[in-house]
This record gives C-alpha cells, structure tokens and sequence, in this order.
C-alpha cells in the first residue's frame, strides 16, 4: 500500500499536466470552432473547460517552479556525491595502510614469541661453560684441531689414531690381533710390541722428561672417549700431560 | 536577488499556454487566415515543453525523496569526515629514534 501511495517523481506530474492541457485546449478550440459554425450557444460546457484550463496551467507553472528548485538541489547533490567519493578514496587509502601495520606487527610479535620460546628451550638445556670448556679442552688435547708446537715432519703423531693407538687400546686387545711389530711405517710400532731394547728405540725431538716411562708415545686411546664430561679423573690427567704446551688456560678438573 | 526572482517569474510566465490558447480564440473570433499558424504555435510550444522537462536534471524523484536523498548525503560526509578525522587524530606511538 505504501508503494501505491509513493509520490510521484515531478517528471511525471509535469507530464501528465501538460498533457491535461493539450486536450483541454484542443476540446476549448474544438467546442468554440463547432459552436461558432453551428451558431448554437453551448451552455457553460466551455466555460467548464476554460477554468480547467487555467487551473491546470497554474498547476503547471508551480510544478515547473518546483522543477527549477530541484535541479539546484540536484547540483548541490552532485557536489556532495563527490565529496563522499573523495572521503571513501580517503578510508580506503587508510585501511590498507592500518592493514599493512597491521600484517607487520603480526610478524614482528610472531618472531618475538618464536624467539622467547628459544631462550626457555635454551635455558632448560642449559650447560655450565666450564663442562664446555673441559669438553674442548679434551677434543683439542689429542691434537686434532691443531698440530702440536712442536710437530716436526717424521712425527708419528697424527690427529687420528694411528694403528699403534688403535693396537694399545681395548679393540685392539680385545681383537687380540698378532701383532709382527712392522705393521705400520713407524719404528715407533715395534716399541708399543715391546720388540725392541731401549738402546734402538728413536729419539725424536719432540720427546721430553714429560713423557711416560717405556718411551712410548703418549697414550691417549681414552681421550676420545667422548664420556660426560668431568667424571674420568685418569683421562683429566692425560689431558694434563698432553696440554703442557697447549696456550689454553684449562682450569682445574676439580 | 530581486533579478534572480523576476528572471524566475518570467521563466514561469514563458512557459505558460494561456496566452497562445487566447490568441487562438482571438483569431477565431476574427475569422483570421492566421488561425493555423497560431494553432501551429501552439503544438510546437506544447512540444518544446515536452523535451525540456525531459532534459531537466533532478526531477526523477519528488521533492521529498530528493530532500531525504540531500540529507542522507550531507550525513555521509559528515559521518566520514568524523571517521577519518577520529584516526588522524590517533596518538601515535613513540618511535625512538635510531642515533
């Protein structure tokens, strides 16, 4: 009913009196042209005709007043519709703005929560600097990581162990292995067989008082046994003897 | 002002038929041979009236509707300025600067 009732747009109204006036000239002209030819008075039917006329012409004049009002108002709608485009313009430019904020600081508060969790982990696992430094201490003792001061070449020591180390140690016993003496390319591997008087025995520069009894070369087969750290108070003192030369400041094993 | 009004009062005025329907009835009464021209008149004024109403802008709508549509608008930018002025207005965060 609502929708029956709408006003109508005033397009339509002036339309709609324009045509009222078309016909009520045409039936006004009409009706005086056949009363003039019949020469028969009408009675009033015209003037009935002319008031309609002047009242719709008035109607017209007002609707076309009413017209000129709304085409003001229409341009001042214009201008404002640009205004609201501008401003939407405006908002759009800031919220991609607040989302771009937005996406970085997620990033940024994702990073700082990954990175605490580190540090807790950190913290739960973590171990005394003097084990780690112990634990170096024992790695660089068999100088694997650095040649002795005094390597020289001819020096059967090497960062690995050599087949003497390997013979000396439990494999080796356990393997039980017959052991000739010149297996390896050292005259040094007769000695570990025990073959050889001392008198034969090598001597090399790098052999000092230090070493131990049988002019062996140091046995450090334990040395890399890579057991928890600060428990084994024999390999400490292989580790002690091995690192008189060593520039590194090792502290006390207890 | 008083121009505006009186162009405004002869625009209405031009736009009325009465006169030309009175001088139609003038010749008439006349028996002037100028009858159909002023008929003639008459049609194209009628016409005239016809294409001009359709070109006007902004009568789609009545004068209501057009008054709501004015002040649904006026209340939009209203409404987005205070928007974008709320969030211009923020308190930013202190940025230290890197020395």
């Amino acid at each position: 009913m609502a929708a029956a009732t709408a006003e109508k747009s005033t397009k339509e109204r002036l339309l709609s009196v324009l045509d009222d006036l078309e016909v009520l000239s045409r039936e006004l002209i009409e009706m005086l042209a056949l009363s003039r030819n019949q020469k028969v008075p009408q009675p009033g039917e015209d003037t009935q005709i002319l008031e309609l006329l002047v009242q719709r012409d008035k109607e017209f004049q007002e609707l076309m007043e009413v017209a000129q009002q709304q085409g003001k108002i229409h341009q001042e709608m214009q201008l404002l519709e640009k205004e609201v485009e501008k401003r939407d313009n405006d908002i759009q430019q800031l919220q991609k703005q607040l989302k771009e904020a937005e996406h970085i600081l997620a990033t940024a508060v994702y990073q700082a929560k990954e990175k605490l969790a580190s540090i807790e982990k950190a913290k739960k696992g973590s171990v005394s600097s003097e084990e780690i430094i112990k634990y170096a201490h024992r790695i660089s003792a068999s100088n694997a990581v650095c040649a002795p001061l005094n390597w020289v070449p001819g020096d059967p020591r090497r960062p690995y162990p050599t087949d003497l180390e390997m013979r000396s140690g439990i494999l080796g016993h356990m393997a039980n292995l017959p052991s000739n003496g010149v297996n390896g390319h050292l005259p040094g591997d007769a000695l570990a067989a025990g073959r050889l008087p001392d008198i034969l025995t090598p001597h090399y520069p790098w052999q000092s008082s230090d070493v131990s009894a049988g002019m062996l070369p140091p046995h450090h087969g334990n040395d890399f046994n890579l057991e928890p750290p600060g428990h084994n108070k024999e390999n400490e003192d292989d580790v002690e003897a091995m690192s008189t030369d060593s520039s590194s400041s090792s502290s006390d094993s207890d | 002002m008083a121009v505006a009004q009186a162009n405004l009062e002869k625009e209405t005025e031009d736009c009325s038929l009465l006169p030309l329907v009175h001088d139609i009835i003038k010749c008439m009464d006349k028996d002037s041979p100028d009858v159909n021209q002023e008929l003639t008149k008459l049609k194209t004024k009628i016409q005239e009236a016809r294409e001009q109403i359709s070109n006007m802008s902004g009568i789609d709508c009545s004068p209501v509707e057009q008054q709501q549509q004015l002040a649904t608008l006026r209340e939009q930018v209203r409404t987005k300025n205070q928007l974008l002025q709320k969030y211009k207005g923020l308190c930013m965060f202190d940025v230290p600067k890197a020395s």
